[in-house]
């Protein structure tokens, strides 16, 4: 990847640096991630309409290889470290203006459940519920991100990385070091069935 | 090699007979490619050597992600002279095996007495890369290679390519590239076609069949093709290229020196031999599917290897393959498995061969088939199926069976002068770490040059040809 930065420079007000953003993202970030983010594979996370803030926050922390999670080391690590800081910004702003599409399929019964604990935590084991910080619909905020519309997978992944510490994150170990796996499937698969967009 | 002008009934067959035998050396995946990009080989493997789809994309794109700080220099008007990359791209591949025959092979050297039954290859094979970027857009897939065969290092497979891409309408991306290879499928991007395809190694301590067909790496080393190449959106690939003879080791007669190509070297081709692929790849969830067809014409003089001696002026043997291929993947995190086949029909012309008495028909042909699936639990434990066979026209002069004293050939003849070889490849996998393979591969012919039972007219059956293969394989 050729990058030519330029410090200050953003995607709103260089056309330039957004037209290389895209391309970048259409030749090589969408082999994994899918056109326009739309990820296919369960095993990559969906991108398209993911908060800018936290897209950015995460390239920075696979350069800076402080994002542990297996397939942050094996993929991610490589593919961030030649990105420089305006690059991030304007591939986040690229991903954030995407329209994420609803991925079909679940188990009934999992998504109910994953609803009660999205809505209301499971008072039982003192987990708080997920709905308070990732909001009603689960779209996030600049400071959490969005979660509908994710592949049940990949969340699942993450939330087992938050448990052992691989993905080093305080506030998503406290959450999910009480959670079984049953629970978390059930989370999974219900933010999977929500309306992306 | 195999080339099948050679099998005329002649002193020195056996020679070349063996020398047919040691499969073109397999290519590998290779630990330069994560040092440059600094991904783990599952970004671009399976388990190596066999390409997920991010691998296809990156060798489609030439081999030239990276993530290294460059050396760079530039011109005054920005315009990049250089990007060095700060490492070279090298790696090393070793394979270490023991070989079993289920029945020993005749000693030549001795009435009535046997070769070992076992061959043990310390190496087999040593492979040096320098597989990586060599500038922008420009990349390289180089392999030395020591055999233990030849007992010497020679040029082994090379796949030079420049690629760019653009984005189209839609957010459509389209790659394009030009690749100068050795190999005619070498550059392919799908595992089902030969050059990369199952089994991925194997010994060269076997008896191989008499019959291949050309496109199925009987010409690997031994020319060199260009072709240019389109992918549109990740799914549509189209390929055009012609190869040309660029042999090792050749000389002119008259000069003594590298070239040109003349009679006095055997199975030149007298023309660019058309190339062609085209394929479809369709994603979803976890899996993919590709269908495609490739195929070639080779028009090749027999020359001095044979014992038709033919100058480049004489009649030609003509050698039009297509093959159709697919493969089906399920990558998962957990269980990986893959369906990949091939089925490759020749149709030979032989010119040269029917008017010098090398075969009995003019027109002759070939088809070979291959399917194998491949399953992995966690990139750690595996296993794989295949089925192969080569069926083709009955041909006693291009498939012989007696020597040039009435003899049965043993071992390497077909006394019914028919090509027919079929069997089973089976293989168990262990890998402790993702570079470091350990494979039991298991292969039984129920057929062998014609027959099951007697196959050489000298009382040897296609079973005794079964072989067990133990393989080390390290790539760093």
């Amino acid at each position: 990847m050729m990058l030519v930065s330029v410090a200050g420079r953003s995607a709103d007000t260089d056309p330039a640096l957004k037209s290389a953003a895209q391309h970048v993202a259409v030749t090589v970030c969408a082999t994994c991630h899918g056109p326009q983010g739309r990820s296919s594979t369960p095993k990559f996370p969906v991108l398209a309409g993911q908060h800018a803030s936290y897209l950015a926050a995460q390239m920075k922390a696979f350069k800076a290889q402080t994002r542990g999670d297996p397939d942050a080391l094996g993929y991610m690590w490589g593919m961030a470290a030649p990105l420089d800081d305006e690059m991030i910004g304007a591939l986040a702003d690229y991903y954030s203006a995407q329209t994420p599409v609803r991925i079909r399929g679940g188990d009934a019964g999992a998504i109910t459940r994953g609803s009660d604990i999205f809505a209301n935590g499971v008072a039982a084991a003192g987990i708080p519920p997920c709905a308070s910080c990732h909001g009603a619909n689960a779209a996030g905020t600049d400071d959490f991100p969005r979660l509908a519309g994710q592949h049940a997978q990949y969340l699942l992944k993450q939330l087992h990385s938050f448990q052992s510490n691989l993905r080093n994150v305080a506030v998503m170990h406290g959450v999910a070091s009480e959670l079984k796996t049953p629970e978390m499937t059930a989370v999974a698969a219900y933010l999977q069935s929500l309306s992306g967009s | 090699m195999k080339t099948v002008q050679n099998f005329r009934v002649a002193k020195g067959l056996t020679g070349a007979l063996l020398a047919a035998l040691a499969f073109a050396p397999p290519a590998f995946a290779v630990p330069s490619f994560a040092r440059q990009t600094g991904m783990a080989c599952e970004a671009c493997h399976t388990v190596f050597l066999e390409l997920n789809h991010f691998g296809r994309i990156f060798k489609a794109n030439g081999y030239i992600l990276d993530n290294l700080k460059p050396v760079r220099g530039i011109s005054a008007a920005k315009s990049e002279l250089l990007a060095l990359s700060g490492l070279p791209p090298i790696s090393l591949m070793v394979q270490v095996s023991q070989t079993t025959l289920a029945k020993a092979l005749p000693d030549p050297t001795a009435d009535g007495a046997s070769s070992q039954s076992g061959t043990v290859a310390f190496p087999q094979q040593i492979s040096l890369f320098y597989a990586g970027k060599i500038a922008p857009r420009l990349g390289a897939f180089i392999q030395l290679t020591y055999g233990n065969d030849s007992g010497t290092i020679g040029i082994d497979n090379v796949d030079l390519r420049y690629a760019n891409n653009v984005v189209l309408p839609q957010e459509r991306s389209l790659i394009y590239g030009i690749s100068v290879n050795n190999n005619p499928t070498i550059q392919d991007l799908w595992n089902s076609t030969p050059a990369f395809g199952f089994p991925f190694a194997a010994s060269n301590a076997t008896v191989g069949a008499l019959a291949g067909t050309q496109i199925d790496g009987a010409l690997g080393q031994d020319v060199a093709g260009i072709s240019a190449y389109a992918m549109w959106n990740e799914s549509l690939y189209g390929e055009l290229g012609v190869y040309r003879s660029a042999k090792q080791g050749a000389i002119n007669t008259l000069t003594e020196e590298a070239g040109p190509l003349d009679g006095g070297t055997g199975n030149v081709l007298v023309s660019g031999a058309p190339y062609y692929r085209l394929a479809y790849e369709h994603q979803w969830g976890a899996q993919s599917l590709e269908v495609g067809v490739y195929g070639a014409t080779f028009k090749l003089v027999p020359g001095a290897d044979s014992s038709l001696t033919t100058s480049l002026a004489g009649p030609t043997n003509e050698f039009r393959d297509n093959a159709f291929d697919l493969q089906y993947q399920y990558i998962g995190d957990q269980h990986l498995f893959t369906l990949a086949g091939t089925r490759i029909h020749e149709k030979m012309t032989l010119n040269a061969s029917f008017e010098n008495g090398g075969s009995e028909n003019l027109n002759n042909d070939l088809t070979t088939t291959r399917l194998t699936g491949t399953y992995y639990f966690k990139r750690k434990y595996g296993g794989a199926l295949g089925a192969f066979s080569t069926t083709g026209s009955t041909d006693t002069l291009l498939y012989p069976g007696l020597d040039g004293d009435g003899a049965a050939i043993a071992v390497l003849g077909s006394a019914n002068g028919k090509p027919d070889t079929r069997g089973w490849v089976a293989e168990l996998n262990y890998m402790p770490w993702l570079n470091t393979k350990l494979t039991a591969q298991f292969t039984q012919y129920s057929k062998f040059n014609g027959a099951s039972n007697d196959y050489d007219g000298a009382g040897r059956n296609a079973s005794d040809n079964d072989s067990v293969y133990l393989l080390a394989w390290f790539a760093f």
